[in-house]
């Protein structure tokens, strides 16, 4: 998996945004955290190309995590706190249907 | 044809021109990428609190209930919430940095299969028929012969080839003459303003 930062055609709005973030779920991503100008994910390098095509996408671009820098610290426990839900939603969405 | 001229007429420079041509507009390509990201995270701004200041000071309580004993007073800590302001910051200050990739380990593999068959087959066949025959007046003889040579060469020759052409990509650091210095001016202590560069 790596990271990459996605902006949107036309800028942000929150149609585009959510509509990208269930694509992202879909092809096994992770969104890591949503700025004004797109959101940074976490995505297998196979499946970078799938995310720029989608409509709304305008520019994906690999990106790495520095630890010197400013605001690393607080970076890296938005990642994680954002993973950790995902990665609830996904156990459950994958538990449900042996359930049913 | 000769297996020396053979190989000799593999296009090796051609297709190290071709491949080392392929390399090079693929690392233009992802260097502008990488500087296209650079531009993004610089333009990506989100509002960052650095710190949110927490006063303990001590509350203490006056216990009023009517089975206590009177004036009895518990320790109590009271909190004041004191965040920061939020500081504008870009992503590429606040940690996060495009990914250069560069192109490492290059190979072409060229394979041949070269191989020639010659053959010879020589058949000769060499026959005397002798026939006397003798009467009252006079007496005959025949004599014939035959000579069948048969002669055959084979030769076969085929060239196979095949090509492999392989090439790693890998993230390297950022160049440091694209990367743009980060100058930090503590001004904090009006009277003592630190200037630093990262």
């Amino acid at each position: 998996m790596q990271m990459y930062i996605v902006t949107f055609k036309g800028g942000f709005n929150q149609q585009a945004s959510r509509s990208l973030q269930q694509h992202v779920h879909h092809l096994g991503g992770f969104i890591l955290m949503v700025t004004n100008n797109g959101p940074l994910i976490a995505i297998d390098d196979a499946k970078a190309a799938a995310v720029a095509q989608h409509s709304s996408v305008a520019f994906i671009g690999g990106v790495t995590f520095n630890p010197r820098g400013l605001a690393a610290e607080s970076l890296q426990r938005i990642f994680a706190d954002n993973l950790s839900k995902q990665v609830i939603v996904q156990e459950a969405t994958a538990r449900a249907p042996e359930k049913s | 044809m000769g297996v020396g001229q053979d190989l000799l007429n593999v296009p090796f420079p051609q297709m190290i021109f071709s491949m080392a041509q392929a390399i090079a507009k693929g690392q233009l390509a992802l260097d502008k990428s990488s500087i296209e990201t650079l531009k993004v995270l610089a333009n990506t701004k989100f509002d960052w609190l650095p710190e949110i200041t927490e006063v303990l000071y001590s509350r203490p309580i006056k216990i009023s209930s009517p089975n206590a004993p009177p004036n009895t007073v518990a320790s109590g800590v009271g909190v004041d919430v004191e965040p920061a302001q939020f500081m504008p910051l870009t992503l590429l200050q606040a940690g996060i940095n495009p990914t250069f990739y560069q192109f490492t380990d290059s190979i072409i593999e060229v394979k041949m299969s070269i191989s020639s068959q010659t053959s010879s087959e020589n058949s000769l066949d060499v026959g005397v028929d002798v026939s006397a025959s003798a009467n009252f007046f006079f007496g005959s003889a025949t004599v014939s012969s035959h000579v069948n040579y048969h002669t055959a060469n084979k030769y076969s020759y085929s060239v196979e080839g095949s090509s492999l052409l392989r090439t790693e990509l890998k993230p390297a650091p950022p160049p440091q003459r694209i990367f743009p210095t980060m100058i930090q001016v503590d001004a904090t202590d009006p009277a003592h303003v630190k200037i630093t560069k990262s």
